[in-house]
């Protein structure tokens, strides 16, 4: 889409979006059995999208320049500025300001400006995004409950050391990726939160935010801020995530089903193994240091070469204790901790593709309304013309159809208000279903009816009028829902995509720098053992060996035994 | 054959020089001088110093099931050597000896060097008995390196060496004529028992604690300890790491598992996350083989070298059990005296005078009572304790030379072991180092061919 290269996506697109979702609309509900055809037209874009390369979060800046040239505020231009700005949160302090307990700040870095913000103002600012770009994937904060503690000790502190660097580093994190988001980057809301002039409640008092609706899928997904918007959005359903679809679109059903194997894959084995295996170390790591610790004391009581080269092994197993502490961390930062936010990624997609699937439930559920009221009216003028027959024909014989009325009325009385106030359900009229030869009898009843009441015209004229009303309403709706579900339906695909990029580079960041990890962690400890094993072989050998004239011969005595023993180590 | 046999139980007469402590090393490292016979080889170095006539590299190798099929089927291990020393006929002698051969050579080192620290020879592994594992080729290669180790702990010691014993285990065919025959006329002089023994064992406290304890033992103890110490805690440290191990190798592995599960969900980099996987698989068969061929055999010889040590640290309590013998000889020996003293004393008349204090006056007082105070019972009664005093002298004679002798030996033996102990740790250590190192090395190629196969990832972020 356009859109997203837009600078302003949203202002720019509502109109273009509008007139394109009100014909297609309008397909549908000529027919209406078919899939509609605007899931055609709905894929089209982001299939011509795909292959064009989308901004992502590394270049996004890159083309953005060019278009944008009104800034919203100094963060903006700086967020903008082509370069390759990172914002950095560079401390974390403990303080009390406008608090009785202490608490902990981060001070934010972009460009020149500089930010204070506890954890709850980020978890806050991250809620208002969500709110305010429902179609977008909001990059995740870390969990309030501290991810876990593979390595450290779980301690309840709130001064936790490491559980307060995690954190620094994570919501570092949590900025640089909404300020490499096409459109995130753009929300004045985040630059401000990044400009630290104004605190944090005076922002989230003030429009957009104090604008957001209570219910975000009774606002239109492109901004559910837009206080111009019609009121016809009240008269959209408010359905449950689970309401089954009776057209829904492949791709986010596959969408649906990759982000649940996504996300169970990652919540379970991944993270579960990554866990174990960092407790694993953290543990080897203690062990390694004690061993160290031993043989150095070892060492003492020996003398000689014998002394030295024990202590020599006891450096390279301390060295093994650094290199692995090392490992450590650098398999949390760079392996635990992203796994942990695509586990985070996968629940807020699952979020997203909630929220896509009610707009299009909403849809789907107006379209069953408005037919069923264009029944209904189709149903009221079809009774008006038979009325107006039969007045006709009354005024011409009316003594033939004196007696019936009176038997009839009873049977068929007590359906007649369901027929009135057909219920404004997806469900088709019960009447219908029935049988279809009732149509007539029907008809005739509901006219008698209406003769026998004390005032049928005014009663059918006003059923009229208020379905007509109705259905202009429900088509605004119908409008909307469709309008809504094309907008959602292409910008969770297009972030979808971005996403997905993303997650291929993330990942492929993460096994890279793992693969590093290890490979500077087994280039220490081989250097170290071998500065022991040099030191080993000081040790001098014992008297009862052969002598250096024979050993051409002899050598071969001692020297195949060990190599027994040691065979397998050498030869893999 | 009798002359070599006294030539190498010359050689175990203890010498009782008490010349300094200080080991001449540059003297000893040439040591291996090959003197045929020990009758001049105290003078280049010091009487503690350790001398070796030559040199017997030995081997433990191919066992064999016998009799396989049978139920008497038992194993046989090839025990061969290379040797310049004269005792041996051959300069490769080799023989098929079975685990029970090595249990009565030891046996019986034992008894004709009870001054020598005879290595300790592996646990018979009941369980496997009964369960039959024993021929199980893991089994049988573990006994055998256990084997191995203990002959070398033999052949490394400059007299078990040139025992006539071991060289019958090494090249002897009819060794179990020799057997009969070695029991039946034990080589050396029998430590006279008789009155030393039964003395001694009537003295014997086990609570007892040397009095005048011998600084130089002291500090051999200590060391003793100290090394054991760290032997049990390297042990115990180096296990628990082991766990660790296996445990990460179990987790890289479940890792390399979940890492292909995540290929298959992203279609688009299966190939890449096939090959980190793999790189994870193969992390962990590392652990594996580097627990398998370097740490364990670097435990269980770890452990194997406490064992020795502690067959070291019993010689240790043998010295002391030898100067206690003595310092409790000499306490019975003085309180003989004094009572034989008083005696006279009273004989004399100079009851009253005597200064021997309350007990002694009280005794007087008691055997009046009871009649016996006269001075013919008193007579008699110094007659035999005169005979006591006598056997008593020579048996604290012998005491002081046995402990003296045994003190010496311990000397010497502590620097054979020094010896061992320096060669044993050497390997080991040299083992490990090893393994380590082939392991870190494997792994940094294996790391480094993963990275650029990743690196090849296309991102167009």
């Amino acid at each position: 889409m356009e859109a997203f290269e837009d600078d302003n996506p949203f202002e720019n697109d509502v109109d273009r979006l509008s007139s394109e979702a009100s014909s297609t609309s309008r397909v549908n509900i000529s027919a209406p059995s078919s899939p509609p055809p605007s899931t055609a037209h709905l894929v089209s874009p982001t299939i011509s999208h795909q292959s064009r390369p989308f901004p992502s979060p590394g270049t996004s800046r890159q083309p953005q320049p060019m278009y944008k040239s009104d800034f919203c505020c100094n963060r903006d231009r700086w967020l903008h500025s082509g370069g390759d700005v990172e914002i950095l949160i560079t401390d974390a302090q403990k303080t009390t300001v406008h608090s009785t307990t202490p608490y902990i700040v981060y001070v934010i870095q972009a460009g020149t400006a500089e930010a204070r913000h506890r954890y709850s103002e980020f978890e806050s600012l991250q809620s208002s995004l969500r709110k305010l770009y429902p179609t977008l994937i909001i990059p995740p904060i870390p969990s309030k409950q501290s991810i876990s503690d593979y390595a450290t000790n779980p301690s309840k502190a709130k001064e936790d050391v490491a559980m307060i660097a995690r954190r620094k580093r994570m919501l570092q994190t949590f900025l640089n990726r909404i300020a490499r988001h096409p459109i995130l980057s753009n929300e004045h809301v985040f630059h401000r939160f990044l400009d630290g002039e104004v605190s944090w409640t005076e922002v989230l008092h003030s429009p957009p935010l104090s604008l957001l609706p209570k219910n975000i899928l009774k606002a239109p997904s492109h901004n559910p801020t837009d206080q111009s918007v019609s009121p016809a959005y009240e008269a959209l359903p408010n359905p449950s995530a689970t309401y089954p679809l009776r057209h829904p679109e492949q791709r986010f059903i596959d969408s649906e089903m990759f982000t649940n194997k996504f996300a169970n894959h990652l919540n379970g084995p991944m993270e579960k193994v990554s866990r174990r295996m960092l407790k694993r170390w953290s543990e080897s790591a203690h062990d390694y240091s004690e061993l160290g610790a031993a043989l150095n004391g070892f060492s003492l009581n020996e003398s000689g070469a014998l002394a030295s080269a024990i202590e020599k092994t006891g450096q390279a197993v301390d060295a093994t204790y650094m290199s692995t502490t090392r490992l450590l961390q650098e398999l949390e930062q760079n392996w635990a901790e992203p796994l942990h936010e695509y586990t985070q990624f996968a629940s807020i997609i699952k979020k997203l593709l909630v929220y896509r699937h009610q707009k299009h439930v909403q849809y789907e559920m107006t379209k069953d309304t408005l037919e069923n009221k264009r029944e209904l009216l189709e149903e009221y003028e079809k009774s008006e013309r038979e009325a107006k027959r039969l007045e006709e024909a009354l005024a011409r014989g009316r003594v033939d159809f004196s007696p019936r009325p009176e038997g009839q009325e009873e049977n068929e009385g007590p359906e007649e208000p369901a027929s009135a106030y057909l219920p404004p359900h997806p469900e088709p009229n019960p009447y219908r279903r029935r049988a279809p030869g009732m149509g007539f009898l029907n008809a005739l009843s509901y006219t008698l009816h209406g003769m026998m009441d004390v005032d049928p015209e005014t009663a059918r004229r006003n059923g009229i009028s208020k379905t007509r009303e109705t259905i202009s309403q429900l088509e605004d709706a119908l409008h909307l829902a469709a309008q809504d579900l094309k907008y959602s339906g292409s910008t969770i695909q297009a972030d979808l995509d971005r996403f997905q990029r993303q997650k291929v580079a993330d990942l492929r960041e993460m096994t890279i720098s793992m693969a590093r990890s290890h490979r500077d962690w087994c280039k220490k400890n081989l250097e170290t053992w071998q500065a022991a094993k040099r030191e080993i072989e000081k040790i001098p050998d014992h008297p009862n060996s052969m002598p250096a004239t024979q050993s051409g011969k002899g050598a071969a005595g001692p020297s195949n035994t060990r190599r027994d023993s040691s065979a397998t180590v050498n030869g893999r | 054959m009798h002359g070599e046999e006294e030539d190498v139980f010359d050689s175990v007469t203890w010498e009782s020089a008490s010349a300094p402590y200080d080991v001449d090393h540059t003297a000893m490292q040439a040591g291996p001088g090959f003197k045929q016979s020990t009758a001049g080889a105290e003078e280049p170095h010091g009487p503690h110093d350790p001398k070796w006539e030559g040199y017997l590299i030995t081997i433990v190798k191919d066992p064999v099931k016998e009799l396989p099929e049978t139920k008497d089927a038992y194993v046989s291990y090839l025990v061969a050597a290379k040797t310049n020393l004269p005792i041996f006929s051959s300069q490769t002698p080799s023989a098929r000896r079975r685990f029970q051969d090595f249990v009565f050579l030891r046996d019986h080192l034992v008894k004709d060097f009870p001054a020598c620290v005879v290595p300790v020879l592996p646990d018979k592994h009941r369980l496997e008995y009964i369960t039959g594992d024993r021929f199980s080729p893991e089994f049988m290669e573990r006994r055998r390196l256990e084997l191995h180790r203990f002959l070398q702990r033999i052949a490394r010691h400059p007299m078990l060496q040139r025992s006539t014993l071991l060289r019958a285990f090494l090249e002897s065919t009819e060794w179990h004529v020799y057997m009969h025959q070695h029991l039946a006329h034990p080589p050396g002089p029998e430590p006279a028992p008789g009155l030393i023994d039964n003395i001694s064992d009537t003295l014997l406290n086990a609570f007892a604690r040397v009095r005048k304890p011998d600084e130089r033992f002291l500090e051999m103890r200590e060391s003793v300890d100290k090394f054991e110490d760290g032997l049990v805690l390297s042990e115990r440290l180096w296990n628990r790491i082991r766990g660790r191990t296996n445990d990460l190798m179990t987790d890289y592995h479940d890792l390399a598992v979940a890492v292909q599960g995540l290929g298959f969900l992203e279609s688009g980099i299966t190939d890449p996350l096939n090959h980190f996987s793999n790189t994870l698989l193969e992390f962990s068969a590392l652990l594996r083989h580097k627990t398998q061929t370097s740490t364990d055999p670097f435990l269980v010889h770890l452990h194997s070298l406490l064992t020795y040590s502690h067959a070291n640290r019993a010689v240790l309590k043998l010295r002391d059990q030898k100067q206690l013998d003595f310092e409790e000889l000499s306490d019975y020996l003085s309180g003989v005296t004094l009572e034989r003293d008083r005696l006279s004393a009273i004989i004399s008349g100079h009851a009253g005078s005597s200064g021997l204090g309350l007990s002694a006056y009280l005794k007087d007082k008691v055997d009046a009572i009871r009649g016996a105070d006269d001075d013919r019972s008193r007579v008699e009664k110094m007659r035999k304790l005169d005979i006591k005093i006598k056997e008593l002298q020579d048996a604290v004679t012998t005491a002081h030379e046995t402990s003296d002798a045994f003190s010496d030996e311990t000397l010497r033996e502590q620097k054979i072991f020094q010896h061992t102990k320096e060669a044993e740790m050497k390997e080991m250590l040299s083992n490990l180092a090893d393994g380590e190192i082939e392991f870190y090395q494997s792994a940094i190629d294996e790391w480094d061919r993963i990275i650029p196969i990743i690196q090849r990832i296309r991102v167009d972020v």
